[in-house]
């Protein structure tokens, strides 16, 4: 029943690997897929708004991501006066690059992007990787000595207390019906997506990754009309650019933890072909559902209150976590026992 | 209402007696009684006593050569009475109202400001209009202030100015001049302890144009279109307002063609201006797909403008003595199209505002304030009506055809953001009806009549309900082309006072939500 995982053989440092690291599934694919998706997302969110979103560059504007970054990286750079200059530099190009280094364990294409990379307990690695990348995001506003930054950072903070823990607990229920800690084995596992054996946690972590993603309703850190840009106020550049690609990069790899928690990962029918290539393809196809998703949360949503945020984190996800996270430990035995 | 107006004189006489000065009527049902110069706390004393919803509309200031005369314009029993004090200009002293009425606060401010008169006992005499580094003798709007005098000298950065003042845990923010929750520039200094407010110090008069000075020196016919420009929003209502005091004071009808016309204006005015704050809430709110639907929703109206106007936002359709343009048969009936469909998408808001959960929470039992206050410091307009304080003008002193077109006049009593956003919701619904009564019994007739270039010499005042609120103008005129004095006092000016109770205590994620439902204009504040 389980899927073999692919890439089992030895590897050294020839041109394919790095390749592999460098453009596909590795840091291009990535990049230019996380701009892609900031394109969905900006059309869904402008579609649904009776918007046109971005149509002049490229075809439908899809490039329009991209000439963005381009644009803020050709702009000044300013660090300002009193900022406590080393973590004002080095924060955003840290979260950045942890987000992006959490796609190793991730299968993309059927397989990891360094082969053999994942092991038992991978799961819990890139949840506590999205935690401290999570952290240098609050130490970039905290760094920048401005009261909206400042106030922005804290919320991060306070967020991310109350989101963390429902968002293990439920990322907990899929590795329990597939008895492993490692995405490739659960991904693997997935002959019907756990989407649809455990719909109540995939709701809720659904729920709880637009808490991680700060998206509405829970887009506290950076509401614009309170506290200006968040903790981005001071950014200019191509650090703010790097903060926005982090931002950027944050949803693609939450929406892909969700595909390959709850939705089979990049498993599905391959036909015709390198399997590789189909692999890919559904990837990216669960993924976009899932940033659809979020992104039509966003849009029916007003923002809520720090205080509110809390309360529903700990008041309404915990307690639901918990009780999910028992379902799923029911539905698990008797799953098991169909095996 | 002159039964009541000669109550309330009789009142008056028996309460200061001899220090009653002269009394004369402004118009059938307004008077104006001049007192001695201190007598004036005992007369406005009187005049509140009379009206549990009694409070202070405007003073005017106005120079008089020798002296200043302050006109205290006190709301009650459905009309304005003015209290009328003199003071002499050097050495301008006169005891402060602000304990009798807190809604005096801001006009007492302004007046000292602009005339350079002492309010005795304010509780923050502070500067409100003029800049910090405004001469200390120069009074824009006495007759006598020369502009070659003002040199502004620049003053060294204030402590209230730096961003944080880190004393004891409360950190200040300022909110304004320029920021992204405050479009308009206008400065709010919240002291923040953590997440919640603990004092706010609003700080208006940053684009202050002193349309009332430049009033002064044009005729009346320019003034129109001056006084269109102090609002875009609701540039009609301004228009009426002024041309129906100007009319006042010649003593001229309109045809009742043009009043229905006039009341078309108006309430397609309040419909443009009540959507694009409700867009904007949902903008506040963190809610953008509401502010981009109402937003889509609004253009129609604007539409319907154009039909009737030929103007899509400042209307030029109102001058005195009528109307400047006919309605076409074919226009009604797609103003009439338009206004049904828009009646479908109300009733889609309207379920919206009242079931979504995440635009409760946020607006639900946020910045509340509660009918004392809201009589206390004197707000107008649907500031007052959602706090359950009964009163439109409109319906209380009818103008253009509002006494012969029948409506509701909207009340919640909650008094938090949510039912002053609601009492928006529904009054669009009913400025529906009022636009489809009066097309539908549009009399026929004349849409103008011509009047002379030259006013009489006399005053007046008039009143319109703005979409706003009360919205409050003075002319004197001294029987030439040009207006001796216009006072325009904004709903927005009476209501910004209201901020700093609602704000104060909460969470500074409810300040954009609590600012943005008294539906702020800084344009009409600072004239």
């Amino acid at each position: 029943m389980h899927r073999q995982v692919r890439g089992a053989s030895k590897m050294g440092l020839d041109i394919a690997f790095i390749l592999r690291v460098l453009v596909f599934p590795g840091f291009t694919f990535i990049l230019l897929f996380t701009m892609f998706c900031d394109w969905v997302e900006r059309k869904i969110e402008a579609r649904m708004q009776n918007r046109m979103g971005p149509t002049y560059t490229g075809p439908l504007g899809v490039f329009q991501p991209l000439a963005d970054c381009v644009k803020l990286l050709t702009k000044e750079d300013i660090v300002p006066f009193n900022v406590k200059e080393f973590a004002f530099k080095f924060a955003p190009i840290l979260s950045f690059s942890i987000f992006v280094f959490s796609f190793v364990f991730l299968p993309i294409d059927g397989a990891n992007i360094v082969f053999n990379s994942n092991f038992e307990g991978d799961l819990i690695i890139v949840l506590t990787l999205v935690s401290i990348a999570n952290f240098f995001l609050f130490l970039s506003g905290w760094s920048s000595f401005n009261p909206y930054s400042a106030i922005g950072a804290t919320r991060v903070l306070t967020q991310f207390l109350g989101y963390d823990i429902p968002l293990f607990i439920l990322a907990l229920a899929p590795a329990f019906l597939a008895k492993s800690l490692s995405f490739s084995v659960i991904a693997a596992d997935q002959d019907v997506p756990f989407a649809f054996i455990i719909p109540w946690a995939f709701v809720l972590f659904i729920i709880t990754l637009q808490a991680e993603l700060e998206k509405d309703p829970f887009d506290v850190p950076h509401a614009e009309t309170e506290i200006v840009g968040g903790y981005e106020t001071e950014y200019t550049g191509r650090r703010l650019a790097f903060l926005k690609l982090a931002k950027d990069v944050q949803i693609v790899l939450g929406a892909a933890i969700a595909v390959e928690l709850f939705l089979g990962g990049p498993y599905g029918p391959t036909f015709y072909g390198p399997s590789a290539l189909w692999y890919t393809l559904w990837f990216t196809l669960k993924l976009l559902v899932v940033v659809a998703l979020t992104e039509y949360l966003t849009c029916v949503f007003a923002r809520l209150r720090i205080d509110q945020v809390l309360a529903v984190n700990w008041k309404v996800l915990l307690p639901f976590a918990f009780l999910s996270l028992a379902a799923a430990v029911g539905v698990g035995l008797w799953f098991n026992l169909l095996r | 209402m002159s039964i009541n107006i000669n109550e309330i004189l009789k009142a008056l006489s028996d309460a200061i007696g001899e220090r009653v000065l002269q009394t004369k009527s402004l118009r059938p049902e307004k008077a104006c009684i001049q007192v001695e110069a201190g007598a004036h706390r005992d007369a406005v004393k009187v005049l509140l006593k009379q009206d549990g919803n009694a409070g202070i509309s405007a003073i005017t200031g106005v120079d008089l050569g020798e002296t200043i005369e302050l006109i205290y314009h006190i709301r009650t029993c459905n009309t304005i009475i003015s209290i009328r004090v003199d003071v002499p200009k050097e050495n301008a002293k006169i005891e402060s109202i602000t304990d009798l009425v807190p809604g005096a606060n801001f006009h007492e401010r302004e007046a000292s400001d602009l005339f350079g008169v002492t309010f005795e006992g304010h509780p923050n005499p502070k500067r409100l209009i003029l800049p910090e580094d405004w001469p200390e003798n120069v009074f824009p709007l006495r007759k006598d202030a020369v502009v070659a005098n003002v040199q502004s000298n620049s003053l060294p950065i204030s402590e209230d100015n730096m961003q944080v003042a880190a004393t004891e845990g409360v950190v200040n923010i300022v909110v304004g001049p320029q920021h992204p929750a405050l479009i308009e520039p206008e400065k709010f200094s919240l002291k923040v302890d953590g997440e919640i407010v603990k004092e706010v110090e609003p700080r208006i008069g940053y684009v202050h144009r002193g349309i009332e000075k430049a009033a002064e020196s044009r005729t009346y016919l320019q003034n129109i279109y001056l006084v269109e420009r102090i609002c875009g929003i609701c540039n009609a209502c301004h228009a009426t307002c002024f041309c129906q005091t100007v009319e006042a004071v010649m003593g001229v009808n309109v045809p009742s063609r043009a009043e229905y016309l006039r009341t078309v204006i108006l309430e397609l005015n309040r419909i443009h201006s009540h959507m694009l704050l409700l867009g904007h809430a949902g903008l506040e709110i963190g809610y953008e797909t509401l502010f981009h639907y109402m937003w889509r929703d609004r253009e129609p109206v604007l539409d319907m403008m154009e039909e009737l106007t030929g103007n899509r936002i400042i209307a030029s359709f109102i001058t005195i003595g009528g109307v400047r343009r006919d309605l076409k048969e074919e226009a009604i009936s797609k103003i009439n199209a338009g206004l049904a469909n828009l009646k479908k998408k109300m009733s889609f808001y309207r379920q919206l505002f009242e079931n979504d959960s995440t635009l409760k929470m946020r607006t639900r039992d946020v910045g509340v304030l509660s009918k004392q206050d809201a009589l206390k410091l004197c707000v107008v307009g649907p500031v007052a009506r959602g706090s359950g304080v009964d009163m439109d003008v409109r319906r209380d002193e009818p103008y253009a055809a509002y006494n012969e077109i029948p409506f509701r006049v909207i009340t919640y009593d909650e008094g938090d953001a949510w039912a002053r956003l609601m009492v928006r919701l529904d009054e669009i619904i009913e400025s529906i009806n009022i636009i489809q009564y009066a097309l539908e019994h549009l009399p026929s007739g004349p849409y103008r009549i011509r009047v002379p270039r030259i006013v009489p010499a006399g005053e007046a005042i008039g009143r319109v309900e703005a979409p706003r609120g009360e919205l409050f103008y003075y002319i004197k005129s001294n029987g030439t082309a040009f207006p001796e004095r216009v006072k325009v006092r904004t709903p927005t000016f009476a209501n910004i006072a209201s901020f700093v109770k609602i704000a104060e205590g909460g969470n500074i994620a409810d300040v954009p939500a609590s600012f943005v439902s008294l539906d702020p204009c800084f344009s009409c504040t600072d004239r």
